[in-house]
């Protein structure tokens, strides 16, 4: 038995550019795109006027307009109490639901999951106006009620409501959370306490729910944060009645002066930065606290659900209750509204139905150009965006360097900008930097500010699919002779195609929802329908308003649905 | 002709030392196994000679070429190294059939495509998977997957194959069957092996060779039969065969032949340690050596049987007296209660 080699000695191997200068040329464009948007504003914040024009000087004047002004301090104190409230609301219930869920025979466990995520996927602002639609002043349901026992029995455009549906719309990203943890604990912890003699009550009290605890806390904190980055939600169901939260402050200081006050807006976007930005960095701390606890998960069989008896209906009447209240009822609202020439008292439905709203969509031909734009930024933007992060994860996979610890940080800081601020500063970026000026009519600013905005998202995503690369396929390819940039080529790359896929679903689905980033981005060739929707519902348009959220939940249902059809996990 | 020199290395982990100063040399034609507990280094040892890990001392030279040089500043990366390893989870590329993972190597040589075609055939017909070629890895059972991972290291003729356990991700039958196996094949094909495990059996049945590792140091280095019969340190008669081990207190200690207390009782055997009479010694024996005299005499011990095991083709014996438990083997179940347990000068080790 012998290899023998046919020509003799085996030809030696070319030299291949070193990876480490890829490695750098990335770091030091994820800088750039990172750290340019978030400068601009820190300086444009220190001067008197707006960066572009001459006269701008460096300057404290604008923290002190901002500082004294009433309003900001009323928005403030409204954001605080907006944040407080949701987590309240949401962290209880959506733990509760995670429990229910895991833990539980609830009927319909089986089923329900991705039906409970679907807030997560649709638009905030459609909610809003589905909301205003079904339970506004005027609204389907309000004048039905109102008919039938003659008042209004409830006031949509009142803060404890806006609370309310912030909050409930909220509980799946708790409810994420939570159950992953609690799927996660392994099933031998609860086995042990169960043996030693708790019942299963006990059980959950003693052993699973302070296991678990740090999940909920990262999830308390993240909805807390999310609070903070509303925008959507209080635009529409606040603003009627005046309340402002720090973003729909922001919104209204574009034209509060008359010129555009950017050295105003700055200052509230640094002072947005500065809460949003700690927020981020206790979440990471709270995450590496919550997988503390994922090492010790065991093996096993899983642990029998817990029997509620009669009270299994209970329990499902609650979720299928929330659900009516934070999906169907706005979702089925706005779709009726869209379907209807016009609503009020005495009106009866088989009279007004109509197709026209939908039939008006390609009159207008930015809307449609919004139509067109929300498509393409989500299957071509969203590819590229794809690419572009796992060109940042394939960097960094693996490398032995402090370096890493920098690009960590670095995609950490985009989370930090809501999706409005992030918006504003990459059109400031677009305008300060004159060669890309031109960009900043094109779909390529819009499709920068989403990719910026869900970076932190998108890296966690690919990260997670690399990392399920076990490093030995990558040493062996090294070992038999390919460099460290073929290597990523012929094995790394192939091994995470399926993962690349799943990560183009899901920033599709996420890029087709965004409606905030692209507001200040807006204009003939950049409409998308998130922000396109915004600026039609302040001009009235309500069936055009509609007909085209609509169409938006329906290219996101559509998403979904492949989404699950394919397998994909809904969540990083 | 020394194939494969590892000279001085030392490597950490952050704060961690795991090599203190490893010298290593592999002659051509012979496979050295690098044998030792799991944290004892040997597979940090065979990635750093792959080029998989960077020391921070020592050298590496392949044939006449320097791989690594720490003083000199000489680092080749792994691709360049030109060395075939074969993984402990074999690592197939799950994305590629059993014909492209091994011709990878030859691809990446820029050999043409009829060569790489005959070449993996052939080498795959050696291995005796001819008929497997367009599967993928995960069709394939385990002991198949071993075949191809090292079909995929010996395809391009590496100076020097390196083996991490090969073997453990076999079940126990088939390991056995596979270690033979595994050592015909390195015979047949003259290659030159170095292979980490942590078995001693397999180091012994496959290696010419045995690096002892313990810590990041070198215990000790020799022949399989060496190894076994004259263990240096209480470590390597420890790691070797099946042991007993008698803690007690050294009453002489002249050269060759030290006197050890055990519990009241007195055994004399071969001297591995320099410390004084007085002081505390270990004496071990390997279970095999232990045997049962008739009645008193030197070197026995009079002990209470308290289990008998059957195991096959023999017995294992437990025996006590106080806290010292002894165990050995017979080949027929004994019926007395106490027993006078020898243990031979020749066979017991005092260190």
């Amino acid at each position: 038995m012998t290899v023998e080699s046919p020509a003799g000695a085996v030809p030696t191997l070319r030299v291949a550019i070193p990876f480490t200068f890829y490695r750098f040329v990335v770091i030091a464009v994820t800088a750039a795109v990172v750290l340019a948007p978030l400068s601009l504003v820190f300086y444009q914040s220190f001067l008197d006027a707006p960066f572009f024009q001459p006269a701008a000087r460096l300057s404290l004047y604008a923290y002190r307009f901002v500082f004294a002004d009433e309003d900001f301090w009323v928005a403030f104190g409204t954001t605080l109490l907006l944040a407080s409230g949701m987590t309240l609301i949401a962290v209880p219930l959506g733990a509760g639901l995670a429990f229910l869920m895991v833990r539980t025979d609830v009927p319909g466990r089986n089923w329900l999951e991705p039906i409970i995520l679907i807030p997560i996927f649709v638009s905030a602002v459609v909610l809003a106006f589905g909301y205003v639609v079904a339970l506004g002043p005027v609204g389907i349901l309000t004048t039905s009620m109102r008919e039938l026992i003659g008042v209004a029995p409830w006031n949509l455009y009142s803060f404890p409501f806006l609370v309310a549906i912030a909050g409930l719309t909220h509980v799946p990203h708790v409810y994420l959370y939570a159950a992953a943890a609690l799927r996660g604990l392994g099933s031998d912890v609860e086995e042990a306490a169960r043996t030693a003699g708790a019942k299963p009550w006990r059980v959950a009290l003693d052993v699973s729910l302070p296991m678990v605890l740090p999940a909920i806390l990262f999830a308390a904190v993240l909805v807390f944060f999310l609070g903070f980055e509303l925008f959507g939600l209080p635009l529409v169901l606040g603003d009627p009645q005046g309340v402002l939260v720090l973003s729909t402050y922001l919104f209204k200081l574009t034209n509060k002066l008359g010129v555009p006050s950017y050295q105003l807006m700055a200052v509230v976007v640094v002072a947005i930065v500065a809460i949003t930005a700690p927020l981020v960095f206790v979440q990471r701390l709270l995450l590496r606290e919550a997988q503390r606890y994922v090492s010790v998960r065991g093996k096993g069989v899983r642990l029998a659900a817990l029997r509620l008896g009669a009270w299994r209906w209970a329990a499902f009447a609650a979720i299928a209750l929330w659900f009516v209240f934070s999906v169907v009822l706005p979702l089925a609202g706005i779709t009726l509204r869209s379907f209807v020439e016009t609503w009020g008292e005495g009106i009866a439905l088989s009279e007004v139905l109509t197709l026209d709203h939908y039939r008006e969509l390609l009159d207008y031909p930015n809307v449609v150009r919004s139509m067109i734009n929300t498509l393409g930024i989500g299957v071509i933007g969203g590819a590229a965006a794809v690419v572009f992060y796992t060109a940042i994860a394939l960097a960094v996979h693996r490398w032995p360097s402090q370096w890493t610890r920098i690009i960590d940080y670095l995609v950490m800081l985009p989370r930090a900008m809501p999706g409005l601020v992030a918006g504003l500063a990459l059109l400031w970026v677009f305008l300060f930097f004159k060669p890309i000026t031109p960009l900043r009519q094109t779909l390529v600013s819009v499709w920068l500010a989403y990719t910026v905005v869900w970076l932190a998202y998108g890296m966690r995503l690919v990260s997670g699919t690399l990392l399920q690369v076990a490093p030995e396929l990558e040493e062996a390819g090294r070992t038999t002779g390919a460099s460290e940039t073929r290597v990523k080529f012929d094995v790394t790359l192939p091994l995470i195609r399926a993962g690349m896929l799943a990560s183009w679903l899901l920033i599709f689905l996420i890029f087709v929802r965004e409606y905030s980033t692209g507001i200040y981005l807006l204009g003939p060739g950049t409409e998308v329908i998130g922000s396109l929707v915004i600026s039609l519902w302040g001009t009235g348009a309500i069936d055009l308003v509609s007909a085209l959220s609509v169409v938006n939940v329906g290219m996101i249902g559509i998403g979904l649905l492949i989404a699950i059809r394919l397998g994909v996990r809904l969540h990083g | 002709m020394v194939e494969l020199a590892v000279t001085d290395l030392a490597l950490r982990y952050g704060e961690s030392e795991i090599l203190k100063g490893v010298s290593v040399t592999l002659p051509a034609g012979k496979v050295v196994a690098l044998l030792g507990p799991s944290v004892s280094g040997k597979t940090t040892l065979l990635r750093a000679v792959a080029g998989l890990e960077t020391p921070y001392r020592g050298s590496i030279r392949i044939g006449d070429n320097v791989m690594f040089d720490a003083a000199r500043k000489i680092e080749l990366p792994a691709e360049a190294r030109g060395l075939g390893l074969v993984f402990q989870s074999y690592a197939l590329w799950p994305h590629r059939t059993v014909f492209e993972n091994v011709a990878y190597g030859l691809k990446l040589r820029r050999v043409s495509a009829p060569d790489i075609k005959s070449r993996v055939e052939r080498t795959l017909g050696q291995i005796g998977l001819a008929h497997l070629s367009d599967r993928y890895p995960h069709q394939l059972s385990g002991g198949q997957q071993q075949r191809v991972a090292l079909a995929r290291a010996l395809i391009y003729e590496p100076a020097v194959i390196l083996l991490d356990e090969p073997l453990s991700n076999l079940d126990a039958k088939l390991r056995e069957e596979a270690r033979a196996w595994l050592r015909a094949l390195i015979v047949s094909l003259k290659l030159s092996a170095l292979l980490v495990t942590h078995d001693q059996i397999e180091a012994m049945a496959i290696a010419d060779h045995i690096t002892l590792l313990n810590g990041g140091l070198i215990e000790q280095q020799g022949t399989p039969i060496d190894l076994y019969r004259e263990p240096a340190t209480l470590f390597a008669a420890e790691f070797m065969g099946n042991n007993n081990r008698l803690e007690g207190t050294l009453v002489e200690n002249p050269d060759n032949k030290a006197v050890i207390e055990v519990m009241g009782d007195r055994l004399q055997g071969i001297a591995r340690t320099s410390a004084p009479a007085g002081s505390k010694g270990t004496g071990i024996i390997r279970l095999e050596k232990v045997v049962l005299g008739g009645g008193p005499g030197p070197n026995r011990i009079l002990m209470t049987l308290k289990t008998q095991m059957y195991i096959g083709e023999r017995w294992e014996l437990l025996f006590t007296k106080g806290e010292l438990s002894v165990r050995a083997y017979t080949s027929a179940l004994l019926k007395h209660e106490r027993y006078h347990v020898e243990f031979p000068p020749q066979a017991l080790w005092i260190f």
